[in-house]
């Protein structure tokens, strides 16, 4: 069951197994701002065309190519950088960028200070933009760039980023994140970050209003993302970036500290990775069930029948640009589900068998249509989702114990009284007869 | 020897009995047909289609028992009804109706006879009436004679209170569970009669036939023990009693308990326990009299005297011991609102929502019984006069069946029978007394004439008998028991008998007439498919609930869940052959009452729920358009009472009405109730219908707000011709993880409020 939708990406993938290391397809749309050179991003345009990528550029106003067609995406990821235009041609809107999101199409979006369109629809993703006209700055560490250029250090442990060593040169703006669990952080704020609508160090009269009112009116520390990620439930990828400049030839080449490069190179390319679908992406292949010691899946199970389920789960490998098996996770767990979860379980990866996840449980005593459930959902990787539904039924009639020895007693009774009703009955009629021959002898005698 | 009118003579004593058994034969022959016919209007008038609820249950689990035989049907676990809990359909339903339709089926293709299954289970129930117009002439025949008994299997064969059950399509349990009932009763009294063992077997098996075809076998089990308990305390205990009692018991109960859904409940429920209880005093009572018969009156007087005492100690400590433990159920709720009719609609909304559960309102009783209840005190009365042990029946009969049927609608069922056994008593005798063309001796003549009365009887019953041909009934038996020195009572001359029987046979025409009417008009429709008139006066069928029904099995994937109130669940599962989250099988309140709750909670509240529940399709029945009364808005308040029953806290009936405390749903309608997903649901887009003009909802007459209420988490997915069916889908989570509400707002275009971030300490004062 679980198999059937992947089928159209697989065959998807054979054909573009050649070309690119994304699972879901190698054509891209960028739509670039007139302003914004694409010489300036070479760096950033050509690590992907070496990836294998497609590349099709557009301006925000122009016509053709249109990123979607009678409901179906023209392109398999969307790169806009298109931070400061406030009018698009008609077919981009916020409502057709998140319809590109049910189709599953992949969005890497770019943000500035101004107030467009598209910092309109952050608000959507629960991204909390700061009031227009106010870039993140900070201070530290001391260095000859302005204020509203910072490096960012990358934390190790981000698996998006784990080509990225070197701090990222960032500029553009922070935002906050709301308490939705689609999002993924990337790159977050230096804590020593905040907003501000001033060039120098007085006067800002946001922060003063913010300021004033307490609390956390202030745009401020790390908690702010200044690049993060989300993840739609249909699996596509859509990751918003405070500044387009991130990307740019000038950030990639300059340096951190004396004769260190910094990572934005490296760092740009991981994001496009991750939001393409190229990294941290894992799908359930199949998913059976059997009665442990049978091979043979059953349409129904019986109360306390001992059941193995097993799932088989890829990765996708952007190094051979295929899918093979992946016993990376620990802490998948399994449910078997009616209403609430009956049993939940560890699903645990089985040794020597790469990809393959496999328990064995008994069934609860209870009939009814449960499901097995596998809701793996982890920040950055693909949500993990299978549910496969099944009837538990009652014992047979004949399937229950035929003799019970807590029933003897019963047995007994209801043996003894046949027998008692025998006997009675042959004494009864042999008597009856033997009177009436007595008295027929009698007569005769 | 005065005659009113001259009787054929000549024939001989043979020649009459044979010509009055072949008229007879034919008689019946004709009343089962005529029992037939009048239930076939539903076919002719609409088609062959099962009707109303249950029986799209049962003729769903027959098709099972037919295409996969008995043991996987007794083993069918569906996990499409209530969803996700499923239902142990064989063993939980009494499987005595699909089993026999299952045997003529599976005879039929024994015979090489493709019947569909679908016939059979249309047509089953006018066959059982015409068995239950056999059974009924039986029993009758044993209380009176064989005019009474043709009499009595006339009026049941068109009575309009058994009809109501039996029409074509209306396979439901009760349609073969009548016949069921007279015939254990008939063997019941020819058991007591004979004191056999054999009709006792006979009844025992009936009863537990009765016991697997309809849960109102509980009638018999009280109503044997009853008359049995009260020819014991008229001290009419004899051994035929004790025989045909405990050869009927001791069957019957083992054999019922071999039903799956019955199991141990008749030695555990106190339903069973006047049945245990009259088997077990019949017991001491016969040893008594064995013990009397060895013991001197003094002694024995002593001994029964302390054993009585013990006993009734012993029993009734016993009794309370084991209810108290819990070994024996107490009464069930069904059970208690038969004696208290308020109870239900305090303690079990459920039971007291369904319309047939209702007290009987007395025009009903007119509707359904019309000549017959006039005449059934009459034959009541005349059961008294007689007051044999099957008279003793009738009478216990008549009492407890007259008052069950004032409780509850549905139990005018179990009336019908003995209305019409007892009303045929009453104009057999009637009749009898009118036709018989014997006129009483004038009174002086009466003393010198005894002597000669017996040879004038015996020639007049050769003549009375010689009549029979000529009206097909028989005389009554009366005459042996007269006493000889009072004169008869009689008729003089022909006018008089001229104008009582004119008058009785004109009743009794009116009384074809009407059950003809009530039939072809009240009775025959099938209620999934509805009737109403054109302009012109033709016939307009409107058929919305099967085009709605086949809308859902065509165009969603088999495994999508429907919601629905509990009313539609079965006919979903039949029609559309989709997983329903209650039926009419309501064993599970708490899930009803989640329907409930999901119905009449705002949609955020509900959402959470149909989702829990993975609902993927929402089913509403609206009328407001066409006029439909029997709506899902007018059954609004029962859901709302049942989710209170659950959750006092969140649902309360109160806030469903103005604060005048009306139930409205106009303009002035409460929040509460407009918020509701029901009425969201059922009004939603009514208003565009009507084009700017007044939207009128014809079942409540009121004028609809012209803004309708708008949906964010459902999406209108069907609506039917006269919009009786509205189905809405239930949509998925948001793509983004935002709510439904502010998703849908976006999509509209809608700017959202600029938020501020969220605040995750408090703020420094």
């Amino acid at each position: 069951m679980m198999l059937l939708p992947w089928l159209p990406f697989l065959l998807l993938n054979f054909a573009a197994m050649l070309h690119a290391k994304s699972s879901t397809g190698d054509s891209v749309l960028v739509v670039l701002e007139p302003s914004l050179d694409q010489s300036n991003f070479s760096v950033f345009f050509d690590g992907l065309r070496a990836r294998g990528y497609e590349l099709t550029f557009r301006a925000p106003k122009a016509l053709t190519p249109t990123i979607i067609k009678d409901d179906v995406p023209s392109f398999s990821h969307v790169i806009l950088f298109a931070p400061e235009t406030k009018s698009f041609a008609q077919d981009i809107t916020p409502q057709s960028l998140v319809q590109l999101l049910s189709l599953k199409t992949n969005l890497l979006i770019a943000l500035s200070p101004k107030q467009t369109p598209l910092s309109s629809l952050a608000a959507e993703f629960s991204l909390v933009l700061p009031p227009p006209g106010t870039p993140a700055v900070s201070h530290f560490p001391e260095r000859d760039t302005p204020a509203s250029i910072f490096p960012v250090d990358v934390s190790a442990s981000n698996s998006i980023l784990s080509s990225t060593k070197a701090p990222v040169w960032y500029s553009g703006i922070s935002h906050s994140l709301g308490n939705n669990p689609l999002l993924v952080p990337i790159l977050r704020a230096p804590v020593e970050s905040f907003a501000t609508d001033s060039s120098d160090d007085s006067g800002a009269p946001s922060i003063v209003d913010a300021a004033e009112k307490g609390g956390e009116g202030l745009w401020a520390g790390g908690n702010m993302g200044l690049v993060t990620g989300f993840q739609a439930t249909t699996g596509a990828r859509i990751t918003w970036v405070g500044g387009v400049s991130v990307f740019s030839n000038e950030f990639a080449n300059k340096e951190v500290s004396k004769g260190k490069a910094s990572g934005n190179a490296a760092f740009s390319q991981d994001v496009a990775a991750w939001t393409f679908q190229e990294s941290l992406v894992l799908r359930i292949d199949e998913t059976t069930h059997h009665k442990v010691n049978e091979s043979t899946s059953l349409s129904q199970y019986t109360t306390n029948d001992v059941v193995t389920y097993t799932a088989r789960i890829s990765g996708w490998d952007s190094g051979k640009a295929q899918w093979s098996p992946y016993s990376g996770l620990k802490d998948m767990q399994l449910e078997f589900t009616m209403l609430d979860p009956h049993i939940r379980t560890a699903l645990p990866p089985v040794k020597g068998s790469p990809g393959t996840y496999s328990t064995t449980f008994r069934v609860p005593d209870r009939h009814g249509v449960f499901k097995f459930v596998i809701d793996y959902k982890r920040k950055g990787l693909t949500h993990l989702q299978s549910s496969t539904t099944v009837p538990v039924v009652p014992p047979r009639h004949d399937g229950y114990p035929r003799f019970l020895s807590a029933a003897w007693p019963y047995y007994v009774g209801a043996i003894s009284t046949s027998i008692g009703f025998i006997l009675f009955s042959t004494i009864w009629l042999a008597g009856d007869v033997r009177e009436m021959k007595k008295g027929k002898t009698s007569k005769t005698e | 020897m005065s005659m009113a009118y001259p009787l054929p003579s000549g024939l001989s004593p043979a020649t009459v009995t044979n010509t009055a058994s072949l008229i007879r034969i034919v008689t019946l022959a004709l009343i089962s047909g005529a029992a037939i016919a009048s239930r076939l209007f539903a076919v002719i008038n609409f088609e062959s289609i099962i009707h109303e609820f249950d029986p799209w249950f049962n003729f769903r689990a027959t098709k099972v028992l037919a295409s996969q035989g008995f043991y996987e049907f007794w083993n069918w676990f569906d996990p499409t009804a209530w969803y996700p809990l499923g239902r142990v359909v064989g063993g939980t339903i009494y499987p005595g109706l699909m089993a026999t339709s299952g045997v003529i089926y599976n005879i039929l293709h024994a015979l090489n006879l493709p019947v569909d299954i679908r016939n059979i289970c249309v047509l089953l129930a006018p066959g059982f009436s015409a068995l239950t117009a056999w059974a009924t002439y039986m029993f009758t025949k044993e209380l009176k004679d064989e005019s009474a008994g043709l009499l009595a299997a006339a009026f049941i064969g068109i009575a309009p209170g058994y009809i109501s059950r039996s029409v074509a399509g209306s396979y439901d349990n009760e349609a073969i569970a009548i016949f069921l009932l007279m015939f254990t009763f008939y063997c019941w009294i020819k058991a007591l009669k004979q004191g056999s063992a054999f009709f006792g077997m006979l009844a025992g098996v009936f009863y537990f036939y009765m016991v697997a075809a309809w849960g109102g076998y509980a009638f018999i089990t009280n109503m044997i023990p009853l008359h049995a308990l009260i020819l014991i305390l008229m001290g009419r205990f004899t051994s035929r009693l004790y025989v045909g009692y405990s050869s009927w018991y001791a069957i019957g109960t083992l054999a019922s308990m071999q039903v799956p859904f019955v199991g141990f409940q008749p030695v555990k429920t106190s339903e069973h326990m006047a049945a245990l209880g009259v088997f077990g005093l019949l017991q001491i009572i016969a040893f008594s009299q064995l013990v009397r018969s060895h013991l001197s009156s003094k002694q024995f007087q002593n001994l029964l005297f302390v054993a009585v005492i013990g006993t009734g100690i012993l029993g009734s400590l016993a009794i309370v011991g084991l209810t108290y433990k819990g070994w024996i159920a107490p009464w069930t709720g069904r059970f208690y609102s038969l004696w208290d009719t308020g109870y239900a609609k305090k303690y079990i909304p459920i039971i007291a929502s369904v319309s047939e559960h209702q007290p009987t309102a007395w025009p009903s009783f007119f509707m359904d019984l019309q000549l017959l209840m006039f005449l059934f005190p009459a034959g009541v009365f005349l059961c008294f006069k007689q007051l044999r042990d099957e008279h003793v029946f009738v009478i216990i009969y008549a009492v407890v069946g007259s008052y069950f049927a004032g409780v509850m609608v549905r139990l005018m069922l179990t009336l019908t029978p003995v209305v019409c056994v007892s009303a045929a008593v009453a104009l057999s005798t009637l009749l009898d007394t009118y036709i018989d063309p014997v006129e009483p001796l004038v009174p002086e003549e009466a003393a010198p004439s005894a002597s000669g009365d017996d040879s004038t009887t015996t020639s007049a019953s050769g003549s009375k008998k010689a009549k029979k041909p000529v009206f097909g009934l028989s005389e009554s038996t009366t005459t042996q028991s007269t006493p000889k020195l009072r004169t008869r009572p009689g008729i003089f001359g022909l006018d008089a008998r001229l104008v009582v029987i004119f008058n009785a046979f004109g009743m009794l025409s009116f009384f074809v007439f009407h059950c003809t009417w009530v039939t072809s008009n009240a009775y025959s429709s099938p209620s999934v498919v509805l009737a109403s008139a054109n302009p012109d006066g033709s016939q307009h069928i409107i058929d919305d609930f099967r085009e709605a029904y086949y809308w859902l099995r065509q165009n969603t994937p088999e495994t999508s869940v429907v919601m629905s109130w509990w009313d539609y669940g079965y006919q979903i599962a039949g029609m559309a052959d989709r997983p329903t989250l209650v039926d009419n099988n309501t064993w599970n309140n708490t899930h009803i009452a989640t329907v409930g709750k999901a119905m009449s909670s705002t949609e955020e509240v509900a959402y959470p729920i149909l989702r829990k529940h993975d609902v993927d399709y929402v089913l509403v029945i609206f009328g407001g358009l066409i006029g439909y009364s029997g709506d899902d808005i007018n059954k609004f308040l029962w859901m709302v009472r049942i989710a209170q029953g659950v959750w006092p806290d969140e649902i309360q009936e109160p806030n469903y009405f103005t604060p005048h405390g009306e139930y409205r749903v106009d303009d002035q309608a409460s929040t509460t109730m407009k918020n509701s997903l029901m009425y969201k649901m059922s009004y939603y887009r009514f208003a565009e219908l009507f084009g700017g003009g007044q939207a009128m909802d014809r079942v409540r007459n009121q004028v609809m707000p012209k803004h309708g209420p708008t949906l964010d988490y459902l999406d209108e997915a069907f609506t039917s011709e006269n919009w009786i069916v509205r189905i809405f889908q239930v949509k998925k989570e948001d793509l983004l993880g935002r709510d439904l509400k502010s998703a849908n707002a976006f999509s509209q275009g809608k700017k959202r409020k600029r938020s501020k971030p969220t605040v995750r300490r408090r703020a420094i004062v």
